[in-house]
């Protein structure tokens, strides 16, 4: 292994192995207020992770402009007017973010004017998309289709709230399909999913997963010597 | 005659989207202008929610997550808009509230312009309820918030220091706490409470999410780790146990209308599929 991909190999694998500790058990010596050693150093990780997370925001802001200031240089067709709107769309929101505050009236009212209005136009949207997709798709054309057809008219049927009093049966067998059938399969999803993390965190730990430090070469990753 | 059927079969089966979307607009709108005044039955979750917050004795402190964006706002804002006024109305109540959505705290103010807590219910701001802003790092927030609030943030969410408020009096960790609510448009904050709080400090913990996520959390329920698990679109239920009819009883009569049409839409493309098939225009 060589110094660019061991030292942060084992800065993870400390740093998760404490984690994990804190997490699962409480071991001596126990203060006072009956928390572990692991706990104060734990809390300083976890605040070292948020400021990461807030700094990471900051630095996807620069990253964009990074991005965006060459389709503008470069005129790059059928671009670089979007990217223009977009940096002046940011440098507005931060202008006044900074100089009025995130709370300020100013600031609140540019978000519900622009941001949220538009966010909530594109996902209500989706509803049409959905619509026209459930006309086409949701077709009985095998027995496999069949099923996922009745399925999915008893579960629509369900979630429209007068038709549960006209028919209460509704209830009943979207009840089943709810906590009987869609809770199985998710189980099985979930716990395959959780299977895959824990060995993908295994496998970071121990500095077989090497994706997290970027590109190495095969020599750094601590495989066969580059040509 | 044959050729004339097979051509409606083939219309039928082909209606073009502007056609199915028209009146999908239609279908929406009506109900909007006119509302019909369908029933609303309040389900199971949606009373045992209700149950929860109203069992809850006095002095109790809640945190809620306003984990929620713009876009899931018309189907989550009325929900979280219901449980405020009933923890208000029930009064004696501290309501504790951060972000893991960066947009969480516009959306609150959004919500407290809605309420409008003092005037309605001479709640105070830092006494009654406080707002200590967007905590970055989703799950990371989570767990720093549970070991140790004060060192994770302190502020609320329009910088001022969290000492100079009453209600943060003995609040240190998610001991101090009774009971946890998330509203959310993301799984990862949906499931990192289960994980980082009920899991660790087995905070009683009530959810609710887009409907379209319901799916995905059910089993945290079926287990015990969720209290009650409602969609945003439940939120009718909840005014009307709140008795404060506002967004989310109106959207009632859309959500049937709209669903019933989905199931017309279903049963025509079908009808129209087997009678071209039966009239030999089938592959």
């Amino acid at each position: 292994m060589t110094v660019r991909k061991t030292i942060p190999v084992v800065i993870v694998f400390v740093v998760a192995v404490v984690v994990m500790m804190d997490y699962f058990l409480v071991l001596p010596p126990v203060s006072e207020a009956g928390k572990s050693w692991t706990s104060g150093a734990v809390t300083n990780i976890q605040n070292w992770g948020i400021i990461l997370s807030a700094f990471a925001l900051g630095f996807g802001a620069v990253n964009l402009f990074y991005f965006h200031s060459r389709h503008i240089s470069r005129r790059t067709p059928g671009q670089w007017m979007y990217s223009l709107w977009l940096l002046i769309v940011i440098v507005i929101f931060t202008v006044i973010g900074v100089s009025m505050g995130a709370t300020s009236d100013g600031y609140s009212w540019l978000y519900n004017a622009s941001f949220f209005a538009l966010s909530a136009t594109v996902y209500s949207s989706l509803g049409f998309y959905m619509t026209s997709g459930l006309y086409r798709a949701l077709r009985f054309k095998n027995l496999e289709s069949g099923i996922f057809v009745v399925v999915g008219l008893v579960v629509l049927a369900r979630n429209a709230p007068a038709l549960t009093v006209y028919f209460p049966a509704l209830g009943v067998w979207g009840s089943f399909i709810s906590d009987v059938l869609t809770t199985s399969a998710q189980r099985g999803i979930m716990i395959g999913g959780a299977l895959g993390a824990i060995s993908l965190g295994i496998r970071t730990m121990t500095g077989r997963e090497t994706g997290f430090l970027g590109k190495l070469t095969e020599e750094e990753k601590g495989g066969g010597a580059v040509a | 005659m044959s050729g004339q059927d097979k051509s409606i079969w083939d219309t039928l089966e082909n209606i073009p989207r502007e056609v199915l979307y028209g009146i999908l607009i239609v279908v929406f709108v009506f109900p909007m202008v006119y509302p019909l005044g369908l029933p609303v039955p309040i389900s199971e979750n949606v009373r045992k929610w209700y149950r929860t917050i109203d069992e809850l004795p006095s002095g109790s402190v809640v945190l809620i997550d306003f984990g929620y964006s713009g876009g899931g706002e018309p189907e989550l804002g009325p929900m979280a808009v219901a449980v405020y006024h009933h923890l208000f109305k029930k009064g004696g109540i501290k309501v504790i509230c951060m972000s893991t959505s960066i947009e969480g705290p516009q959306l609150w103010d959004k919500a407290m312009a809605e309420i409008r807590p003092e005037q309605r219910y001479g709640a105070q701001y830092g006494v009654d309820y406080i707002n200590i802003g967007y905590i970055a790092g989703t799950e990371t927030a989570m767990a720093a918030v549970g070991k140790d609030l004060r060192a994770t943030t302190s502020t609320e969410y329009k910088g001022n220091s969290l000492d100079q408020y009453s209600i943060m009096d003995g609040i240190v960790d998610a001991t101090s706490f009774d009971l946890l609510i998330c509203y959310t448009t993301g799984g990862d904050q949906s499931e990192g409470w289960v994980r980082q709080w009920f899991t660790v400090y087995e905070t009683p913990y009530l959810c609710s999410v887009l409907a379209m996520m319901v799916p995905t959390m059910l089993p945290y329920q079926n287990a015990g780790q969720i209290v009650s698990l409602t969609s945003g679109a439940q939120a009718g239920e909840m005014e009307s146990l709140v008795k404060m009819p506002a967004r989310g009883i109106k959207s009632a009569d859309v959500i049937t209308l709209t669903h019933i049409l989905c199931l017309i839409y279903v049963v025509v493309g079908n009808v129209a599929q087997i009678g071209k098939k039966s009239s030999g225009g089938g592959r």
